[in-house]
């Protein structure tokens, strides 16, 4: 009995695994300062967002993973976050999926460690929850106090759940994936004259979080 | 039957008795519905909840180190606040929700007066951010714990290492929380065949099995569902209950249904506070305005005799050694290290 798990043992650690590191950038550029310039009118002084069962699918098989990563675009001021997936077959990876956000079942077991822990700010004290996405800073077009905005993106209890399903095809195979969020593309999608400040889950922060999701491109 | 099979069947009986001892969702009285979070076992030997009881009476959870939980939910009081309609908290600062009762609450699955808070963990973080509650925050608190020597030794009791993170404090706290179980009424008494009820009494029951059960449903005395028993919306506080989480128009003026167990510790009544007695919640129930909006319910009017008889029943659920039990007071243990300080 004893050989026989030996055995197993020996020939599973022969196959041959690699590392997958993901990338998840914004802009090419690498190094970001606070606040974050993205053009003459609009600057950003915090952006973070939870990124969770990451799913690399190769021909027929694929890996993923539970975890739930906290992206945080302004920690040591580096735009971007790299995540590695250890022992994954690299050698036909097609195709990569995750949830922008805290998946449902999580959110409704209480309260997480690590990156789920709520003193990263990314939860909702007075109505509770995860914030999936939140984006703060200085735009010329926010008619809110001092042009600021705020948008917290979140929430999982119907009709207002906001986690997203993002599947991007790679287009050649690859152990190093880079995947960039379009800054631009998104705040060009936001109306920041009645849009500036979202706070709670509600319509708004499905519809911008349905923007977010395609917002996401393969570099 | 052969002897193999009478191992079989002796072996499966085992098995399942064990399950049934080590069964935490078992309610612990058979008319009881099963409990939707695990009760603590043995509360009062338990550190986890011991833990939770020091939090939950320590001022050190506020920013001037002047209010606990306990300031807000008074053992004394079922863990209601009687002193004022609405939440009293940091710097004399005042709510806009009455504080309730905290006691079964193992059977509910969502929190406050409206559902805001969807896990029992989750729901201490609620008061302890809010400006007019604890006026603190759980960074804050982290940063107070981690250099307390004594809080450190008392997490390294519970939990092996002393690592002070949220997730052990919210746990911590909801484990004390959730040991605050409270069927030892007189109603349960008659329900186990102890005791019997007066006629008064009897009579009581039955109108509120006719008037009553459908919301606030035994043995909970609670469906916990969100409902509009006809309230006339208060001008100054404009509080359309569980349309403030929800956002749908039919949910406006709703709360949740809460337990009428412990009434007589609990008062005053309603999401605000507004009846201090139960003859102004009967007279309320009695004359509900219909024209102005579709409500939950409609004018239950009873004679003064009735009412009195429907008291004395809603009086049969006070469980006086809930409200007395010294094991909910505040701990010893936290004392002493006061009294050292
Ligand atoms: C300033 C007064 C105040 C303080 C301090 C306070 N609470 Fe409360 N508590 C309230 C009020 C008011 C509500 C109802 C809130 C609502 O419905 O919006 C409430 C609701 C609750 C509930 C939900 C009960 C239910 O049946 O839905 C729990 C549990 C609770 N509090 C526990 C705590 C704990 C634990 C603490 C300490 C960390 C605490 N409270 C501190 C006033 C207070
Ligand atoms: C349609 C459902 C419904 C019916 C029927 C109903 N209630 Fe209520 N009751 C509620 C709701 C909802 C609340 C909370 C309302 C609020 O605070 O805004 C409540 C609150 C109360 C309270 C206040 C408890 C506290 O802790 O604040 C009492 C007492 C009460 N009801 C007694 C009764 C009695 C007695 C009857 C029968 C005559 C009755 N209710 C019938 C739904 C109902």
């Amino acid at each position: 009995m004893k050989l026989y798990f030996l055995l197993i043992f020996l020939l599973l650690s022969f196959v041959q695994k690699a590392q997958v590191q993901i990338e998840f950038c914004l802009f090419s550029d690498s190094v970001i300062h606070t606040p974050f310039k993205i053009n003459e009118t609009d600057s950003l002084t915090k952006f973070k967002f939870y990124i969770s069962h990451l799913e690399v699918k190769g021909e027929n098989k694929h890996v993923s993973e539970k975890q739930h990563y906290l992206l945080d675009f302004h920690e040591n001021g580096s735009a971007s976050r790299i995540i590695s997936l250890n022992n994954v077959d690299t050698s036909s990876i097609l195709e990569i999926e995750f949830l922008l956000g805290v998946d449902h079942k999580t959110c409704n077991e209480g309260i997480g460690e690590g990156a789920l822990d709520p003193i990263n700010g990314m939860y909702w004290t007075w109505q509770s929850g995860y914030i999936n996405f939140k984006m703060e800073g200085v735009s010329d077009n926010s008619t809110a106090k001092q042009n600021k905005f705020q948008l917290h993106l979140g929430g999982f209890r119907k009709p207002y759940s906001s986690t997203q399903k993002i599947n991007l095809t790679l287009e050649k195979e690859t152990s190093e994936i880079k995947i960039c969020f379009d800054l631009n593309k998104f705040l060009n999608g936001v109306n920041l004259k009645n849009q500036h400040t979202i706070m709670s889950p509600s319509k708004e922060s499905v519809s911008l979080s349905k923007l977010a999701k395609t917002c996401f491109y393969v570099n | 039957m052969s002897i193999k099979s009478s191992f079989l069947l002796g072996g499966t009986f085992l098995v399942f008795s064990f399950y049934w001892f080590t069964d935490f969702h078992r309610a612990p009285i058979y008319y009881i519905p099963k409990p939707h979070y695990k009760l603590p076992v043995n509360p009062q030997k338990n550190d986890t909840v011991q833990l939770g009881r020091m939090l939950f009476y320590d001022n050190i959870l506020s920013a001037n180190n002047e209010v606990s939980c306990a300031s807000c939910h008074n053992s004394y009081n079922a863990f209601a606040h009687t002193d004022h309609e609405l939440s009293h908290g940091i710097y004399d600062s005042t709510g806009n929700r009455n504080a309730p009762a905290l006691f079964n609450l193992a059977w509910q699955k969502e929190f406050m007066w409206d559902g805001a808070v969807h896990h029992i963990e989750a729901q201490a973080l609620a008061p302890l951010h809010d400006p007019r509650e604890l006026g603190s925050s759980i960074e804050e608190l982290l940063i107070k714990l981690k250099s307390s020597s004594f809080y450190r030794t008392q997490f390294f009791k519970v939990f092996g290492d002393s690592i002070i993170n949220s997730k052990r404090i919210l746990k911590s706290l909801s484990a004390f929380e959730l040991s605050l179980v409270s069927f030892n009424s007189k109603y349960d008494r008659i329900k186990q065949g102890q005791e019997v009820f007066t006629e008064q009494e009897k009579q009581g029951y039955l109108l509120f099995q006719n008037h009553c059960n459908r919301c606030h449903t035994e043995p909970l005395f609670s469906n916990f569902e969100y409902l509009d028993n006809g309230l006339p919306i208060d001008p100054f506080l404009q509080d359309y209950g569980r349309f403030l989480i929800t956002n749908v128009e039919n949910d406006k003026f709703k709360f949740k249904v809460p337990s009428l167990r412990n009434l007589s510790y609990t008062f005053p009544y309603m999401h605000d506070g507004r009846f201090d007695k139960l003859r102004k919640v009967l007279a309320h129930y009695g004359d509900i305005d219909v024209h102005s909006r579709v409500t939950d319910v409609k004018s239950i009017p009873l004679s003064f005799n009735e009412q009195s008889d429907l008291i004395s029943f809603l009086l049969t659920l006070n469980d006086e050694s809930f409200v007395f039990n010294k094991e909910h007071a505040f701990p010893n243990r936290l004392k002493e290290e006061l009294i050292k300080k």
